[in-house]
């Protein structure tokens, strides 16, 4: 089975980013879902991308790509939490899918 | 989760403190950039943190907005590199009339900020599980109306430890 590969991004990588990738593995987990989660600063972002199927970021992304971008920030508030979940709990299938009929 | 311990004589020095003499009640502040001065000093006169760190706030402000829209009310949680810091701790403000932050994220959303965590990491690995329940208080309504309605530096100290304590017994 294929692990979905998931960075979340923040300003410097401090604090906020691990944050919301502690939350967003919970939720995944409560679904069994089992991707690999990692934090990282903004600024390491351009050099790491590539590595993953998607970005979960609470700053602007400005490298480009072509890879789904989520917004972290209701991982942060929890105003719109639930809805944002259920979008990267949907993608987070539809790439497994993908990967596994490679 | 570790066990946290808020007895002032021996609390872990890894952890962050949350202390009165590090609490603003009902803060008079024009500007985010003056709340974060007034915020940065108490650290900074307590050894929290080095002469650049208050600088370094300001100016990652700039790049990286930390105004966060919770349900209740507009939230800020400057903070920046871990080198500018000697000690973890969080400083916490509630200000008299709310300031403009720009929204984390979306630089162009100004967000009406009243109560303020202004963040000192050191290591982020060594504090997050208490840094974690503290973000938490966003989500907590409760506990954010009783901080806005605080009249005292120690009332806003025990609306935190009991909202981390709660989580704590989760």
């Amino acid at each position: 089975m294929y692990k979905v590969r998931i960075v979340v991004v923040c300003g410097s990588g401090v604090a906020m980013a691990m944050h919301a990738a502690y939350k967003l593995r919970e939720y995944l987990e409560k679904e069994k879902l089992y991707a690999h989660i990692d934090g990282c600063g903004n600024n390491e972002l351009p050099g790491k991308i590539n590595a993953y199927d998607i970005v979960v970021s609470n700053a602007q992304v400005t490298v480009k790509t072509d890879k789904p971008i989520f917004s972290a920030i209701p991982l942060i508030t929890g105003v719109g939490e639930k809805e944002l979940v259920e979008k990267i709990i949907v993608k987070v299938r539809e790439i497994q899918e993908e990967k596994n009929n490679d | 989760m570790g066990n946290i311990n808020f007895n002032d004589e021996n609390m872990n020095q890894d952890d962050l403190s949350i202390e009165e003499h590090l609490i603003l009640v009902k803060e008079k502040a024009t500007s985010r950039e003056e709340i974060i001065q007034k915020l940065g000093s108490t650290l900074f006169e307590n050894g929290y943190v080095k002469d650049t760190y208050i600088q370094a706030v300001l100016d990652r402000e700039i790049e990286y907005p930390t105004g966060l829209q919770a349900r209740l009310t507009g939230v800020a949680i400057p903070h920046t590199d871990t080198e500018h810091v000697l000690k973890p701790a969080v400083a916490i403000a509630t200000l008299n009339n709310p300031v403009i932050f720009n929204g984390m994220g979306m630089p162009d959303t100004k967000i009406k900020v009243e109560i303020i965590f202004m963040l000192a990491i050191h290591d982020p690995k060594l504090v997050v599980s208490t840094l974690r329940k503290v973000i938490f208080i966003l989500e907590d309504d409760e506990a954010l109306k009783n901080m806005d309605h605080a009249k005292t530096k120690s009332d806003i100290k025990g609306i935190m430890i009991n909202h981390i304590r709660s989580l704590s017994e989760k």
